[in-house]
């Protein structure tokens, strides 16, 4: 069978209102399968109502959504292939740990050794095989939330979307969630996750920011900080700091002086031994432009 | 103010706070209340229409004839014979008959419904006596009860009862298990699985059958052999409608659950769909003393007719051809609130 190399999810001037309020504007997006990708955006810039138009549970007004391949709307043909992790967790508290796995499992006709070898493998995985006859009701708020997520992922669905799904999680576990998305990107899975949070937006291989129902940036990190016009900043405590300024403006740096720390606009990493070539500073600290500001920016300058 | 007298102020204020912003429980706590007290008001007037009187006419007794005749509560259905009377009555197509010969008077009588009964007797007595000095000074009254003569009240209602007990337990068994479906996030899960609507809604009722079951089965236990009500039809017939009704519940509680939010609300439907039925059934005050304007809603509630074909299998023995029309409405009954819950599912995705 030939690969299928159509986008994981692909929308074209895709719009949604809910009665005056325009939700989703003329959405133009391509998230290319195999990737984790980071849907950011401030609170109602329709992030979840775009995660609820690909999972239709929301009709478009307008425009052309295709997943993984697929007319939105041929949801017997997706549905079976994706796997859609909302806050609420759906777990059934008065069930055990293995029963909420093995409904699951049901409802996507897993059975037999199949369901057993699946049950088990993802147990391991979100550490919970030794409690897998616990009620889930009475398991903590981390155990429940790694429960939802190996129900989740009973069918091993190709297309994975996460509305907020470490909220609320510690951060070791986080980790280990982040670990395990990684892994399935790399095995060719698509994962798209929505998060407040930007440390993690950073641990995603794409990120899209959207802004009033669209996409005002999109991109790997480092391209988005690209877009937005930031650089890494070298700081230097020098000796006599106008003096050194001065010579490195002349080599062409971007400089500020403040405090008496000297720093220089970065176009790359490599410059960092160039201007350690130039002059002896008593102490240096390199500043990463972070995504928050880049998203600050973004949605200034929009 | 004494500390803890404005604690408890600060609570009493919450919750007026709180239903102010609950215009449901507000409409609620004001229309509940009417609705169910001029239901019962009207049911309980004592004023009866309808009620299908048969008479067998010799003759005699003119002034009684057109007294019965005057009455406009009473559907007068003129008969040849006295058997035909008996029959009729026995099929439960009149509620009594009036047979009149020049020195005996006979009313016979179908005693499952004491209203009717009384309502009728009542009649005849006053039609006699408005023969003043004109009358035959020797005129028998004979009361006969064609049907029912050996009922209690427990056995005329006993039928009633079961079906409602499995109504409202199975109604509001699936209204909140429905509900919390939809709270705990399941049901959007559901959406986006291979499941489809209709297969979310019959698994559900399919599952809570068994619940229906188990209830109809000791319900009807009870009824048997705790009240001592008779079985004169088929025990099976009788479950069958049993869980008819019950599948019905399943259906109209999944359909009902949408428009709740809470298990509050929940709650709330019981004066609405629970109630009424009671009222309206026809059991506990018969359908006759029901305002003629609320007789089409008495028609199109389960409960009337599940304990219409309860009453027709158990106190007469009745089979489930006899009661088909009783048995139609209940699978009709089923099947629109099957494909409503189904439908209002589909109305989730905006």
């Amino acid at each position: 069978m030939a690969v299928d190399k159509s986008p994981a999810v692909s929308a074209r001037a895709v719009s949604k209102s809910f009665g005056q309020l325009l939700v989703l504007d003329r959405l133009d997006v391509d998230i290319p399968r195999g990737v984790t990708y980071c849907l950011l955006g401030p609170n109602g810039s329709g992030k979840t109502t775009f995660i609820r138009a690909i999972v239709r549970l929301i009709r478009l007004d307008a425009g052309e959504l295709r997943v993984l391949g697929l007319p939105v709307s041929e949801v017997d043909r997706i549905y079976p292939r994706i796997g859609y992790m909302t806050q609420h967790k759906a777990l059934y508290p008065d069930l055990t740990v293995e029963e909420n796995m093995e409904f699951y499992s049901g409802l996507y006709g897993i059975k037999g050794q199949d369901r057993e070898n699946r049950i088990e493998e993802l147990l391991r995985m979100v550490t919970l095989a030794e409690h897998r006859k616990r009620l889930a009701g009475a398991l903590s708020g981390g155990m429940y939330q790694r429960l939802s997520l190996a129900c989740t992922l009973i069918h091993e669905p190709e297309l994975l979307l996460l509305d907020e799904p470490t909220a609320g999680v510690d951060p070791r576990l986080r980790k280990t969630f982040w670990e395990y998305f990684q892994s399935l990107a790399e095995a060719g899975k698509t994962v798209i996750i929505t998060t407040h949070l930007m440390d993690e937006a950073e641990r995603c291989q794409m990120v899209g920011y959207m802004r009033a129902g669209r996409m005002a940036a999109q991109g790997s990190p480092e391209e988005v900080l690209q877009q937005a016009g930031l650089r890494s900043v070298l700081s230097l405590w020098l000796a006599e700091p106008e003096r050194d300024a001065a010579h490195l403006r002349y080599l062409g740096y971007e400089i500020e002086v403040a405090g008496g720390v000297v720093n220089v606009s970065l176009e790359s990493h490599a410059q960092i031994k160039e201007i350690l070539a130039e002059v002896s500073p008593a102490d240096i600290r390199l500043s990463e432009p972070k995504l928050e500001e880049a998203f600050l920016r973004l949605s200034e300058g929009a | 103010m004494r500390p803890g007298v404005q604690r408890m102020t600060v609570v009493a204020l919450r919750i007026v706070r709180q239903l102010k912003r609950d215009r449901r429980t507000i409409a609620l706590i004001t229309f509940a209340p009417i609705f169910i007290m001029v239901l019962f008001g009207y049911s309980l007037s004592g004023e009866m229409t309808g009620v299908q009187l048969g008479l067998v006419d010799g003759g005699d007794h003119p002034a009684l004839r057109s007294h019965l005749e005057s009455i406009q509560d009473f559907d007068i259905l003129r008969l040849g014979s006295q058997s035909d009377a008996e029959k009729l009555i026995a099929e439960g197509r009149l509620d009594g008959a009036v047979v009149i010969y020049a020195e005996e008077v006979r009313i016979l009588l179908d005693a499952s419904n004491l209203q009717i009964t009384e309502a009728i007797i009542s009649a005849v007595k006053d039609g006699l006596g408005q023969e003043g000095a004109g009358r035959a000074p020797e005129t028998f009254l004979v009361t006969r009860y064609i049907f029912g003569y050996d009922l209690e009240m427990i056995d005329t209602i006993g039928p009633a009862i079961l079906g409602f007990v499995v109504f409202f337990f199975t109604f509001i068994l699936a209204a909140i298990s429905f509900l919390r479906e939809r709270t705990l996030g399941t049901l959007e899960k559901f959406m986006v699985s291979p499941l489809s609507r209709s297969e979310i809604v019959s698994g559900y009722i399919l599952g809570f059958s068994l619940v229906v079951v188990i209830q109809s089965a000791t319900t009807l236990f009870i009824v048997l052999y705790l009240f001592g009500v008779p079985m004169r039809g088929s025990i099976l017939d009788a479950f069958i409608i049993t869980l008819l009704l019950g599948a019905g519940a399943l259906a109209m509680g999944s359909f009902v659950s949408n428009f709740a939010r809470s298990e509050f609300q929940v709650v709330q439907f019981i004066p609405v769909v629970i109630i009424p039925q009671i009222v309206l059934c026809g059991v506990f005050w018969p359908v006759q003393s029901i305002p003629g304007f609320l007789r089409p809603l008495s028609d199109i509630l389960p409960l009337t007719h599940a304990s219409d074909a309860l009453r027709a299998i158990m106190l007469k023995g009745a089979s489930l051809s006899d009661v088909f029309t009783d048995f139609v409405f209940l699978c009709g009954f089923f099947l629109l609130m099957f494909a409503a819950a189904t439908l209002m599912l589909k109305r989730e995705v905006g």
